[in-house]
């Protein structure tokens, strides 16, 4: 199990695969984005999109579901407080597959819980043409070592 | 129609409410968040949460269908969003919970290249104590009024 002491700035991962369909990008925008070029293959083409593309937030709950297969289970992280920076950079398109590279920018301890600190994240999510679509900075909490 | 040149800095607006299901929590969690606090009620007991709290991205996903429809209702030229400056999830949002969103704009300033406009905004969903649960600052894009962009 990785702690908080474990954490080296600088230390870089890279993970995940996640295939995007056509179907789950429809599916997460009418429960959650519902705006034509995420919904409608015939609006999204006459959209500046040129195409159906993922809503942004989308492609955030991939992100955090190769976050979650990849590196929880073998991390001593309890949430996250948010992120900064988050930059939707390219189209995510059906038929995209996504990975992930992450560096660690920064740790800082709590003064008030001893018993954990935050880790400074910096992801970039790219897709099969080694295109980052997505990058953000997260804030992960890590517990100590008991 | 709503386009760029009608925003002004300062202008709030109530973005509607949505209720916490413990159903639709964990069907999110299941799908994208699948950490022990998000998919498991008696894991979440245990762990520093004292519960089951739902999935951050679920708040944001939330919060996204309050600003789309908002927007339906303003009939807003709304083109996506370029990213966001910061999101914190300074509360934990509990199945029961009710979160009302709302918005104000920060900035304005056209785009140099293309005939759209960007607005900053603070966008937070608050719980039934009134507390702040997720507190945003994203940019959005809208469509020039036609006949305005220099």
């Amino acid at each position: 199990m990785k702690f908080f002491e474990d954490v080296e700035v600088g230390e870089t991962t890279r993970f995940g695969r996640y295939e995007v369909t056509r179907e789950e990008i429809i599916e997460y925008a009418r429960q959650f984005d519902p705006q034509p070029f995420h919904l409608d293959e015939e609006a999204a083409r006459a959209s500046m999109f040129g195409g159906l593309i993922a809503s942004g937030w989308h492609t955030g709950a991939m992100f955090i579901r190769m976050v979650c297969d990849s590196m929880v289970p073998t991390a001593a992280t309890s949430g996250s407080m948010g992120f900064d920076d988050l930059k939707w950079l390219k189209p995510v398109r059906p038929g995209d597959v996504l990975f992930v590279e992450s560096v660690v920018r920064e740790k800082i301890e709590s003064r008030s819980r001893p018993d954990r600190g935050t880790v400074k994240i910096e992801s970039r999510v790219s897709n099969q043409r080694g295109e980052v679509v997505m990058s953000l900075v997260s804030l992960v909490i890590y517990m100590r070592r008991a | 129609m709503k386009y760029w040149e009608d925003f002004k800095i300062g202008e709030a607006t109530d973005l509607g409410s949505c209720a916490i299901t413990e159903e639709e929590t964990l069907a999110f969690a299941r799908k994208y968040d699948p950490q022990p606090f998000h998919t498991d009620p008696e894991a979440a007991r245990q762990s520093i949460f004292g519960g089951l709290i739902a999935s951050g991205w679920y708040t944001c996903a939330l919060m996204m269908r309050l600003s789309v429809e908002a927007a339906r209702r303003e009939d807003a030229a709304a083109t996506g969003s370029p990213g966001l400056d910061s999101c914190r999830w300074l509360k934990p949002v509990r199945p029961g919970d009710v979160l009302a969103g709302r918005t104000e704009v920060l900035e304005t300033w056209p785009s140099k290249t293309r005939p759209i406009g960007f607005v900053r905004r603070r966008v937070e969903m608050v719980n039934q104590r009134g507390e702040v649960a997720v507190a945003i600052m994203g940019i959005t894009m809208y469509e020039r009024r036609p006949g305005a962009a220099a």
